[in-house]
């Protein structure tokens, strides 16, 4: 191999050598370089040869990453040094200096080439994952080395293959700066693309970018509920239209929906679901007194949806309060929904215990069963006569004058 | 008698007491205040990272656009710490023959090729000790995901002394070409590639500045009362000029100040002694004296890994005052020579020699010399000062057949004697050694020389000093007393009797 690579260069180096040689003589010091080879191949042997009558020479050499000094061997012309393997395999320049008593006789360079094979393609792809469209990009960066792990030289061709959905593609692009890339461009479909590189016979391993869907178009929105009232009990479940970016792709799994509700008070509720098949859902209780609700969707600093109004009926039409024990055990009930029976636990009554406008206490209880009881200590109130409010479903009874 | 004893007694039983808790409670707090030490809060979290300087090549960027992504200034300032790290680890790795930090900023494939080198020297008993002195890095690729930088390092000047069973056996100095690829992992910025590109010896170019047309007459010069400070805290620019009057009136022409190295800031300069150096040189200008700016005072180390950091505080200075109208001449450093035998002469003389290249690169306009403090010094390097300068303390009979024989020797260079002078000191450290009158006797000789040949001359020094830093001649009193008693006007502000012959 080695003999082989000679051969071949043979003609082009002694012509190279005349051109660029740069060795240098001096008189005093006696000594000539014999080899005129000025560019090797990575991992081949290399010895410089000089013609000298003394023997004490060192050698001095420095490569892309380091330099060492090299002993000499007699040879019958003079003295060699043979550089050592590790130094003979990295690609670059190598400068040496031949010299004795810390003086320089001579000194000169060569060239190390890679060998032109490539033994291994590092790739580095990145970002990982692109957006549908056609403006987005990934880079493919790829350094093509041979088996010495030396970059191969300016414009070596690397190919690459792209493989997406039913469409494969193979573009060559050529190494400059040591590396070779290319800007991969999104398709308008959302999915997986496959991608390698490949120089002479070698591969590279297989890469894969994410292409994303692109932001989402606005959208509408809908609701579905059990019945039309306001019982505090039943859920009214939200949902949108399948979410889709401008290329008709379906966006991600998991996208966030915000669902702002604004009530005839202006106070605004807000729930939230994720994207599951480009359909968002969510839910919240239904009120406990007549309402008006406005909802529209967000998808936050990217789109909207339409607005649309639900209404509630009143449930609960009417309930009964009774005073017991001097006023100190007061049952608000039966709360009936609108068929009538007896609503579920939980709905909120508030009363409100006041004198002269002045409210003495509040007190909150839900109902158990569709009634609420209310316990009031009498030891709290200085004897007299109080006011009491009592408000449930939007409903509100006023007693005056119920002495505690 | 008994009365008085007992009292006594009681005296000393009562304040042995007190003194003795006096002396536990002093313990007690000390153990207690040892104890806390540490404690502090805000040192808890290590949230400060204490950065050193330690290797700060000439560095410029090319800045023309790069392929791929564009770069932005704190990603290149991460790039520019990590690659100038690259390369000082490798240069302590080469010195040392070890491997520390090399994982650090080299990738696992790239550390083999070191590793080999550093195992093949240190095998052959051969180390090297080198450093860069100028780079022009340029991004050529960046990638789109911020991971992989293509840089190329153009006109890399690598200076490196060879050792081999401890002696050095080579200097060379190379100027290179590089091409890297660099890999951002873990936070680093990984040198993945290497390869050289070019590399040719490094010429130094070197073009003679002509020395000023004035004959010099000058005095070294630090105020009274803060000698070899002249910047510190006791800065006092209305004494320096009342001085810089005072000695413009007795038809002197030049001063010499000194810079000191650490007390500047070493490679980071410090802006508030830059200031105190400006407004001496502008009150110079003002007095119409020229002044002798002797950098690297009280610097010693000279080593190799140790040159990107003077050399960035000479660049700092020079490019600075490079303009400066009352500037005469930059002297690189005091008395080099006096490191020969510590610190090794051809240490010496190679930084002194890439300093003079790095200075003249900046300042073409202002002639560079170097303080020798003999005259046997003096021929080293003439051939690239501008102006030879020597000191002489010896016997002022031989000064003039000395002076001759070195012009004689460097004929083509104008020569100056930079520091010459007597102490009048004669007391009780070195009776009889010499008076007033002998120094009188000495400044009279040497001028009628001076004057014969005309040689250009700074004496030392203005005036006698109270104190003198133990760092100048040390602390033994027979040193420092006459090295006190040096000048021309005596410590009270009295004019000697020398002072007449302060100029001819």
């Amino acid at each position: 191999m080695h003999k082989h690579t000679n051969i071949i260069f043979f003609c082009i180096l002694t012509f190279c050598g005349l051109m660029f040689g740069q060795q240098k003589e001096t008189t005093e010091t006696q000594i000539s370089l014999l080899s005129t080879q000025q560019e090797f191949v990575a991992g081949n042997d290399i010895v410089l040869e000089f013609k000298t009558k003394t023997t004490n020479f060192s050698l001095y050499c420095t490569n892309s990453y380091g330099s060492i000094l090299v002993n000499h061997t007699p040879t019958d012309k003079g003295i060699a040094f043979a550089l050592p393997t590790f130094f003979t395999q990295k690609r670059g320049i190598v400068y040496w200096k031949v010299f004795q008593n810390e003086t320089t006789a001579l000194e000169g360079n060569f060239h190390i080439k890679p060998i032109e094979k490539s033994e291994s393609l590092e790739i580095y792809l990145g970002p990982p994952s692109i957006e549908a469209g056609g403006k987005d990009f990934t880079m493919l960066v790829a350094i093509p080395t041979d088996s010495l792990d030396n970059p191969l030289p300016k414009n070596t061709p690397v190919l690459i293959n792209t493989q997406f959905l039913a469409k494969e593609d193979k573009t060559e692009v050529t190494t400059n700066n040591l590396i070779a890339y290319r800007n991969i461009y999104a398709p308008l479909q959302s999915g997986r693309m496959l991608l390698s590189t490949q120089h002479q016979e070698k591969n590279s391993v297989e890469l894969d970018v994410n292409i994303v869907p692109a932001i989402p178009k606005n959208f509408q929105i809908f609701f579905t509920r059990n019945h039309s009232y306001a019982d505090g009990n039943q859920i009214t479940t939200f949902y949108t239209s399948v979410l889709k970016d401008s290329y008709n792709n379906v966006v991600s799994d998991g996208t966030f929906v915000y669902f702002y509700i604004t009530t005839r008070e202006n106070a605004v509720l807000k729930t939230f679901g994720q994207t599951v098949n480009g359909v968002a859902k969510a839910k919240m209780i239904h009120p406990d007194k007549a309402a008006n609700w406005s909802v529209k969707a967000f998808i936050d600093g990217i789109s909207e949806s339409n607005s649309i109004d639900i209404n509630y009926q009143q449930a609960i039409k009417d309930f009964k309060v009774a005073f017991t024990n001097e006023n100190a055990k007061i049952k608000v009930g039966p709360f009936q929904s609108f068929m009538n029976q007896m609503i579920p636990d939980g709905l909120k009554v508030t009363l409100t215990v006041s004198q002269k406008n002045n409210v003495v206490k509040v007190y909150y209880r839900e109902t158990n069963k569709g009634f609420a009881h209310f316990i009031l200590n009498k030891n709290f109130y200085p004897k007299g006569n109080y006011t009491i409010k009592i408000e449930a479903a939007g409903l509100v009874k006023t007693y005056k004058n119920i002495a505690l | 008698m008994i009365r008085t004893n007992k009292l006594l007694i009681r005296a000393i039983l009562i304040s042995s007491y007190l003194l003795l808790c006096a002396i536990l409670v002093f313990l007690i707090s000390g153990i207690l205040s040892y104890l806390n030490t540490g404690a502090d809060r805000s040192t808890l979290l290590h949230t400060q990272i204490h950065k050193e300087t330690v290797y700060t090549p000439q560095l410029s960027w090319q800045d023309n656009g790069n392929e791929g992504r564009p770069i932005s200034q704190q990603v290149l300032n991460e790039v520019e710490n990590n690659y100038l790290d690259a390369w000082y680890i490798k240069q302590v790795a080469y010195r040392e023959n070890k491997k520390t930090g090399i994982e650090d900023f080299y990738t696992k494939n790239a550390r083999k090729n070191l590793y080999a080198s550093i195992n093949n020297n240190a095998k052959n008993n051969t180390y090297i000790a080198a450093t860069t002195l100028s780079h022009q890095p340029d991004i050529l690729f960046y990638s789109e995901d911020g991971q992989l930088i293509v840089l190329e390092d153009k006109a890399v000047v690598e200076h490196k002394k060879v050792f081999q069973n401890k002696k050095q056996v080579l200097e060379t100095t190379e100027q290179s070409d590089y091409k890297h690829i660099l890999l951002l992992e873990d936070g680093f910025w990984r040198i993945r590639h290497s390869v050289k590109e070019s590399t040719t010896p490094f010429i130094k170019k070197i073009k003679d500045t002509p020395a000023d047309s004035l004959q010099i007459k000058g005095i070294n010069y630090y105020p009274q009362d803060t000698p070899w400070d002249m910047f510190g805290d006791d800065f006092d620019a209305q004494i320096i000029a009342n001085d810089f009057e005072l000695i413009k009136k007795t038809g002197l022409n030049t001063i010499r100040i000194f810079v000191p190295y650490e007390d500047f800031g070493k490679a980071n300069l410090k802006e508030d002694k830059l200031e105190k150096l400006q407004q001496v040189l502008d009150i110079a200008l003002k007095k119409q004296l020229k002044v002798v700016v002797t950098l690297f005072d009280f610097y010693g180390n000279y080593d190799v890994l140790d040159w990107t950091l003077t050399y960035k505080h000479a660049r700092g200075i020079v490019t600075k005052f490079k303009d400066h109208n009352a500037i005469l001449a930059w002297d690189l450093k005091n008395e080099p020579n006096l490191d020969f035998a510590s610190r090794g002469k051809e240490n010496v003389v190679s930084w002194l020699d890439y300093l003079l290249v790095l200075i003249k690169s900046i300042d073409e306009t202002h002639p560079v010399t170097i303080g020798w403090s003999n005259v046997e010094s003096a021929t080293i390097l003439s051939d690239k000062v501008d102006y030879v300068s020597f000191h002489y303390y010896e016997d002022v009979e031989q000064f003039e057949t000395q002076f001759l024989a070195l012009k004689k020797h460097i004929p083509n260079k104008p020569l100056i004697l930079q520091e010459f002078g007597l102490s009048s000191y004669g007391g009780f450290w070195r009776p009889f050694a010499s008076s007033e009158t002998t120094q009188a006797e000495y400044h009279k000789t040497i001028q009628q020389v001076l004057t014969k040949h005309n040689i250009h001359f700074m004496s030392w020094t203005l005036y006698d000093f109270k104190e003198v830093p133990s760092s100048v001649v040390g602390k033994l009193p027979w040193r420092t007393n006459p090295q006190k008693k040096f000048g021309f006007i005596d410590a009270d502000g009295k004019k000697k009797a020398s002072f007449e012959f302060i100029c001819e």
